[in-house]
This record gives structure tokens, sequence and C-alpha cells, in this order.
């Protein structure tokens, strides 16, 4: 049996606005499980309480209600015990010091963990070879590209030996080519062992690196899914339909209605994602209705990003239906 | 151990930081020399003749004793605002090692560091003027010590109110003239002044250096009075700190700035 590194115990977590004083809950009962060795997605929109989990895993932030168990340890318990076993990259490049160079950073925050330099010497010479920082060592962190700078705060996060690394938004702002890097030092260090928390936005990195997922909204979990069975489960209920003619208004509305998760391109190419397999009858129904001609029907390929879409805009329709 | 390399650590960056803003460090020395100068020279012309060398000496200690105080009560606290402004914070408090031993480890290394400048400034500047004063300094530098574990308490108080509000200048230049108000008031003045912070140690090592006191001089009371003092500063201090820390975690404050 796999062995369950962390548990998260659902946590919640409100706060009051300081300008209206309005009462918001962030996190709304989180919970879920991350197994040793996994690298797991934690996704949602902006101001879906990722940063408030990720902080609360790192005990940065007391939760109102729950608990956060790493290995055993209680966080809210005993929170530097538990620290023990985590490292986090929070703010990407923010995260070291700039007037500092890349190697005196290593240095530094291997000794604020209690490692002595000659100790971590061995290991620091690694990190620089394998994160191609070698040549820059002796840089001011100021005067690295930004990719650079991301792959040194991982690099610092790797120097803590912790069996847990959060990162929270890993690849925001690199070009193409240097994500793209990070990505695969991010897969390494996965093959390495090590448990990996990666919240983010870049669907890509989900999709390449998470074998699973959590997607919060509005605080609370609404898919803890492998990414495989998610793309599946979406591919499975999403259709690209070539229609002879253009559909009315009428038909337009209805659609909508009934069917949120869908889009026309050129007014005759209908995707469209069924909540229900039984769904495709009551569509033809609607397209027979006005005489739509259905020129084909193909099943679609999807992308994680458009089941992360998918997932989100049927929370919402679920959120107007219960309102309605 | 673990809190010795912490120690290392910190007083390593204190020390690199020193050179990479090397015309900030080296403007601080200035100031400082000619500020030792002036009054080793000045107070000759400006004061009375026959008292000028019990007012160098009285100065001089209360003048350390003022700077020494001020850069340790507000380091803890400026620390906490610096690494709030870079981003550095939140990383800082991932350390197993907790960050009330960060910023004590750092805080030795920036006292040490300064500490080093300062005597040794106080020695070119007495060179300079050929004007000795009767430093002791086995038992000025006990006394400042243990003196100073008490400021790092009230430092510490400082932190925890940094660590919520994070803005604290304004404070902080209030605590500059309560802090010189301290350093120059004699406790035979105001007795009652042996409960707040640094008092006693300030009057000892003025009776040090102007009385040419030893340390048998002082009586077991004189000892204890300022022990206690600094101990209980000490832990007051960083009880407050932590419940500070704590109310920071709870309403989500510590990364905000």
């Amino acid at each position: 049996m796999e062995e369950i590194l962390i548990e998260v115990k659902g946590l919640k977590k409100g706060y009051k606005k300081r300008k209206t004083k309005e009462w918001v809950q962030a996190v709304d009962g989180v919970e879920f499980t991350v197994k040793r060795g996994e690298i797991l997605g934690l996704l949602g929109p902006n101001g879906a309480g990722k940063t408030t989990t990720i902080k609360m895993i790192c005990g940065l932030i007391v939760p109102d209600e729950g608990e956060v168990v790493i290995n055993g340890i209680t966080m809210q318990k005993n929170r530097l015990k538990g620290l023990e076993h985590i490292s986090a990259v929070l703010e990407g490049n923010r995260n070291l010091y700039w007037r500092l160079t890349a190697r005196e950073n290593l240095e530094y925050f291997a000794g604020n963990r209690g490692k002595s330099r000659k100790e971590k010497m061995g290991e620091i010479e690694e990190l620089l070879k394998e994160f191609k920082l070698k040549q820059k060592e002796n840089e001011l962190v100021s005067n690295l590209s930004r990719g650079m700078q991301q792959k040194l705060a991982l690099a610092v996060a790797l120097l803590a030996d912790s069996d847990v690394i959060l990162l929270d938004e890993p690849t925001l702002g690199l070009d193409i080519e240097t994500g793209y890097e990070v990505r695969q030092l991010l897969k390494k260090i996965s093959e390495a062992g090590k448990t990996i928390i990666i919240s983010t936005h870049d669907m890509p990195v989900v999709q390449d690196l998470c074998e699973r997922t959590v997607i919060i909204n509005n605080g609370k979990v609404i898919a803890d899914e492998k990414v495989e069975e998610l793309m599946n489960l979406f591919e499975t209920s999403a259709y690209v339909l070539t229609l002879g003619n253009e559909l009315t208004e009428q038909q337009q509305k209805e659609l909508d209605a009934k069917f949120p998760m869908n889009e026309l391109l050129d007014g005759t190419k209908l995707t469209i994602t069924l909540e229900q397999d039984n769904d495709i009858y009551d569509l033809m129904d609607l397209l027979k209705k006005e005489n739509t001609i259905i020129e084909k029907i193909d099943r679609t390929t999807i992308n994680f990003e458009e089941v992360f879409m998918n997932l989100i805009q049927e929370e919402k329709s679920h959120a107007i239906h219960s309102i309605n | 151990m673990p809190f010795i390399q912490l120690i290392k650590a910190n007083t390593r960056m204190e020390f690199i930081e020193m050179k990479r803003y090397l015309p900030n460090t080296l403007s601080m020395i200035g100031t400082i020399y000619i500020i030792f100068l002036g009054m080793l020279l000045g107070i000759n012309i400006i004061g009375d003749p026959a008292q000028a060398e019990a007012n160098i000496q009285h100065v001089i200690v209360n003048y350390i004793f003022w700077y020494l105080t001020l850069v340790t009560l507000t380091n803890i606290g400026f620390t906490i605002t610096m690494e709030a402004t870079r981003g550095t914070l939140e990383q800082l408090y991932m350390s197993p090692l907790g960050m009330w031993k960060i910023l004590l480890s750092r805080l030795i290394g920036y006292i040490a560091l300064h500490g080093v400048i300062v005597v040794g400034l106080l020695y070119l500047s007495m060179a300079t003027a050929n004007q000795w004063l009767y430093l002791k300094p086995d038992l000025t530098l006990t006394i400042l010590l243990i003196t100073l574990v008490g400021i790092v308490g009230v430092g510490f108080m400082i932190a925890g109110a940094s660590v919520i509000f994070k803005q604290i200048q304004a404070f902080m230049q209030i605590l500059q003239f309560i802090l010189a108000a301290l350093a120059f008031v004699p406790l035979s003045v105001a007795p009652f002044l042996i409960l707040a912070p640094f008092v006693k140690g300030v009057d000892m090592i003025r009776h040090v250096m102007i009385q040419g006191y030893s340390w048998t001089d002082f009586t077991a009371m004189d000892y204890t009075a300022l022990i206690v003092n600094s101990v209980v500063y000490l832990f007051i201090g960083i009880f407050f700190y932590l419940k500070c820390e704590k109310i920071a975690m709870s309403k989500g404050l510590l990364g905000n700035y």
C-alpha cells in the first residue's frame, strides 16, 4: 500500500475584508491526501483559495478549522517539527536575496536550516551544475534572468532535503523555453522521489507533470481525480458537431440554457460538453426542431485546459441553477 | 550544532551586506569616528576645563550605549519590515529552527560586527586625540553584553509589533528620544528606572569609566539586578514576539506588506 504523506483535513479559513468589512470564506472545508512520491496539481481560478491552502499546509496561516498532518506530524500542533519535512517556493524569484550571489543564496538558506556550508558544499556544487547555474554562481541575483532566478529558487527549496516541496506558480512569467526547462527539472525532482504540490495556472505543467489534481473553486474542492481520468471523463462527453446551417436565435438561447458548456465557431462548428450520456438526445431534439442539418459528429480531443474550464463552468452553472 | 550554523550564516550575511552597501558602511564608520573625535576634543574646548575629563567619559559612555541600544532595539523590527518588503519573510518562516532564532542570530551577527567597528573606532579616535578613557574591557564588556541581552528582549517586543503592523517607523522615531533620555539620566536621580531596560547597565558602566570602579566595587545586589533585569526582559520579549507571530499567522498577515 502506498504511504500517505500529507493529509489535509477539513481546512477552513475566513477573512474580513479590510475596506468593506465583508466576511470572505477563502477556504471552506478543503480536504485531500497526497501519497509519498506523488505530484499533485492544485488548481483553481484566481481567488479560489489555492494560495491560502498552500500557506496553511506550510503552517504560515493558521486555519480556523481543520488540520494538516505531514508524515504523522500535525502542523497546527508542532509546526517546527513539521517544517523539517517541507520546503517551498512561495513567491518565485522574490524568495531570494537579490543583493547576494546565486551561491551565497544557496549557502545562506542552507545555514538557515542549521546546515554548515562545508556539509552542503558538494550538494550546492551539484545543484549549480544540474540547474545550469554554475557559470553564474558569483553573479548577483538581481543580474540573473527571471528564468535563472526561478531555477535558483527551486534549487534553494531542494537544498532543504525535505520530503515535500510546495510550489506556488513555479512557471509564472517565464518564457516558453525556460518554462519547459523548469518543467523538465521538476520532472527530475519528482523522479528522485520527492512529493510535490504545485499550485498553478499553467495547464501544460499539470498535464505534463501531475498524476493527480485537486481543483478548488470558491474555497471548495470541486474535483480530486487523476489527471488521466479527468481527461477521459471529459473526452467521452465532449463532441464537435459540424452543422449544415446556422442555428436560429431561439435555438442558441435554448442551447445556452441547457448546455452552458458550448462554443459555436463560424456559426456552424459546435463544440459541446454533455453532463450525462442521455443529454445527446436532448441536443438532437433541439437541433431537429428547426431542421438543423448535422453533417458530422466527432468526439473531441481535449486538453487539460479545457477540462479545467469545463469543471469551473459546470460549477458556475450548478451555482446559478441552485440560486434559480 | 544547528543554532551555531544559524549564527554563522546570518553573521556572514550581515558582513556580505555591509560589503555590498560599501558607501553606506563607510559613511557610517566616518560618522562614528567624527562623533568620537568631536567628543574627545570638543568637550575640552567647550566645557569647564576642571571637569573636562569626567564630562568626556560621561558623554562617550552615554553615546556608545545609546548607539548600541538603538541598533539592537531597532534591528529585529527593521529586519522584519525589510524582509517583508523583499518578499523573503515567509521563506524565513519556513525554517524548522523557528523565526525568532533566525532573528536572534541575525542580531548577534549585526551586534558583533557593529561592536567591533565601534570599539575599534573608539580606540582609533582615542589614539588620534591622545586622550585615553578608563575602559577596563573585561568588566565593561561583560556589563555591556549582559545589558544588551535585556535590550534584545525589548527588540523582540518591537519585532512582534512589526510582524503585525509592518510599518512602525513613526514609533521608532519617538523611541530614539525615549532611549536617549534613559541613557542620559543617572540612576541616582531616578532610582525607579532600575526596572527599565538597560538603565542599570549604563549606570554601572558609568561608574567603571568615570569613577574607576572594578569588579569588587560593585555589590552582589548590583550584579543580580543587572542579570535579572536582562533575563526578564529577554523572556518577556520573546514571549510577546511569539504571541504576535501567532496572531499574524491566524490573521494571515505574514506575507502582507
